[in-house]
């Protein structure tokens, strides 16, 4: 037996209508109820909120077109099913017009009842299931991603917050053993927020929504902001970071947060796993239909053995001179997803000791200039 | 006691965080009011009339902290106090490698002076504060 049972509001002047029909739903299972004028009609409406009302067009009082109109605004779930004695076309159109679901003209038979209200189950049953994965993908998608980063990150911060107060020294001196201990628990802590940051965000690019977001993205002037903001990094450790423009047309299709993300990302390691007054070179190619932007660093260089597994998650290259700390395992799989979601591919070749030369290849835009193949 | 160099006001719904970055306001002389929410900010920012505000950008609702910043810098209900620079402080990145960008003044929304990442360095904070308040 079904828990819930359909409910469904009869409204019609006639007393044979509504007790037939009463008698005939009733007796497959449903919750019926009866009003003899639009009015009583819309107050139990608005009481039981029914899946389906019926509605007959000619009646005295307030007329089915007006209930019919009224019923969207005090139900809206609720399905509407005009019948009437007078069926022609045009009361027909009328009624759809107003909102009416179905129509189903006078005299009937007990079948064709069930049939059309089954059509209306089946449409309400078809409109929650929608419904429900609407809300279920905004619900993951919003609240999930933004609090389970908000709720994960909050406690963490607060932590991280109370060490960079105490190694500040404005709560008081500690000795250096004391200093030691918190600031490699500090260290430990920034680098779990990390992992949750590039979690979160391999996340993020998994939903394959990326698609729908697209727009023209001139390369060249995201490259040149993103240098401009890692300049001070660079200069840091005397790296020199340079980009050479050619004057090709840059533009592609693509998201352009991801897209920073994932060139930030490939010029952050260029900087970090650098040698002491190297380099970062970036630079841009045309390759048939796509735009190839070179990073080339004179860093420490990649072991072949490596190289298939560079952008497995949480995959590391164990390097004996890195002094920087180790990134979370994920900026490298988060890159080649970005750059794959926009139908691009990544290379990377490397020589131990001289440098890496990681080279993205994104489809050029085809918005601007429509190739000709005269 | 000296005599404190500035009035700062912390708006964060987190109360570690207020008592973490209140030892930092005093080591540089300034004096520390914190509110928990938005509301008592408001109230706190007309009643104690301070010279600057640290406002978290997700408390209650997720961006409460970019509404209450566009009311102090535009509703008339703030107009004596409307110069006093917000720094937002967030502890959300948005994108890896890159702060945390106020994308609000799309919409007409108005932004802050200044940003700041959750954890804050002391020294960063202090040094932006003293920026701000020269001006």
């Amino acid at each position: 037996m079904e828990e819930n049972k359909h409910s469904i509001v009869i409204i019609d002047d006639e007393e044979s209508m509504r007790d037939s029909c009463r008698m005939i739903l009733d007796k497959d299972g449903f919750l019926t109820e009866t009003a003899e004028d639009g009015e009583k009609g819309l107050s139990k409406i608005k009481e039981m909120k029914p899946d389906i009302v019926l509605i007959d067009l000619k009646m005295p009082g307030i007329g089915g077109l007006d209930v019919l109109e009224k019923v969207n605004d005090i139900s809206p779930d609720t399905i509407p099913i005009v019948i009437t004695g007078y069926a022609t076309v045009e009361s027909a159109v009328e009624a759809m017009k107003k909102g009416a679901y179905d129509f189903l003209p006078k005299p009937f038979t007990p079948e064709q009842l069930r049939v059309i209200i089954k059509r209306g189950l089946e449409k309400i049953r078809l409109s929650r299931e929608a419904e429900a994965l609407r809300n279920e993908k905004k619900l993951i998608e919003e609240n999930f991603i933004t609090m389970v980063s908000h709720q994960l990150r909050s406690p963490l911060v607060a932590i991280a917050q109370y060490f960079e107060v105490m190694l500040s020294g404005s709560v008081g001196e500690m000795s250096k053993q004391h200093k030691d201990m918190l600031s490699k628990a500090r260290n430990r802590v920034n680098s779990l927020l990390d992992l949750i940051n590039d979690w979160l965000d391999a996340a993020r690019i998994d939903k394959g929504q990326l698609v729908e977001k697209f727009k023209p993205v001139s390369l060249e002037n995201l490259l040149k902001n993103q240098i401009e903001f890692l300049k001070p990094l660079a200069e840091k450790d005397d790296i020199q970071l340079e980009i050479e423009t050619p004057d090709i047309e840059s533009t592609i299709m693509g998201d352009k947060e991801t897209l920073e993300q994932a060139f930030s990302n490939l010029l952050n390691n260029a900087i970090k796993y650098n040698k002491p007054n190297g380099s970062v070179k970036v630079s841009f190619r045309e390759n048939n239909d796509n735009i190839i932007t070179d990073i080339k660093d004179t860093g420490i260089g990649i072991k072949k053995k490596h190289i298939p597994h560079l952008f497995n998650q949480f995959y590391r290259v164990n390097r004996n001179q890195d002094k920087k700390g180790k990134g979370s395992g994920l900026g490298l799989s988060i890159c080649k997803k970005i750059i794959e979601a926009h139908s691009g591919a990544i290379d990377v070749s490397s020589v131990p000791g001289e440098g890496t030369l990681f080279a993205v290849s994104l489809p050029k835009s085809k918005e601007k200039k429509t190739k000709s193949f005269s | 006691m000296e005599k404190a160099k500035a009035k700062i006001l912390v708006i964060d719904d987190d109360p570690d965080f207020r008592d973490a970055i209140t030892p930092i306001l005093h080591s540089a002389s300034y004096e520390a009011i914190t509110a928990s929410n938005p509301e008592e900010g408001k109230k706190k920012i007309l009643d104690e009339k301070p010279d600057l505000i640290l406002l978290d950008i997700m408390m209650d609702s997720l961006f409460d902290g970019f509404s209450l910043c566009h009311d102090i810098k535009t509703s008339k209900e703030f107009k004596s106090v409307q110069d006093t620079p917000v720094i937002f402080i967030s502890a959300v990145k948005e994108v890896t490698g890159s702060r945390f960008q106020f994308k609000g003044d799309k919409e007409g929304m108005e932004g802050p002076d200044d940003y700041i990442d959750k954890p804050v360095k002391a020294d960063d904070l202090l040094q932006r504060i003293e920026r701000l308040l020269k001006k």
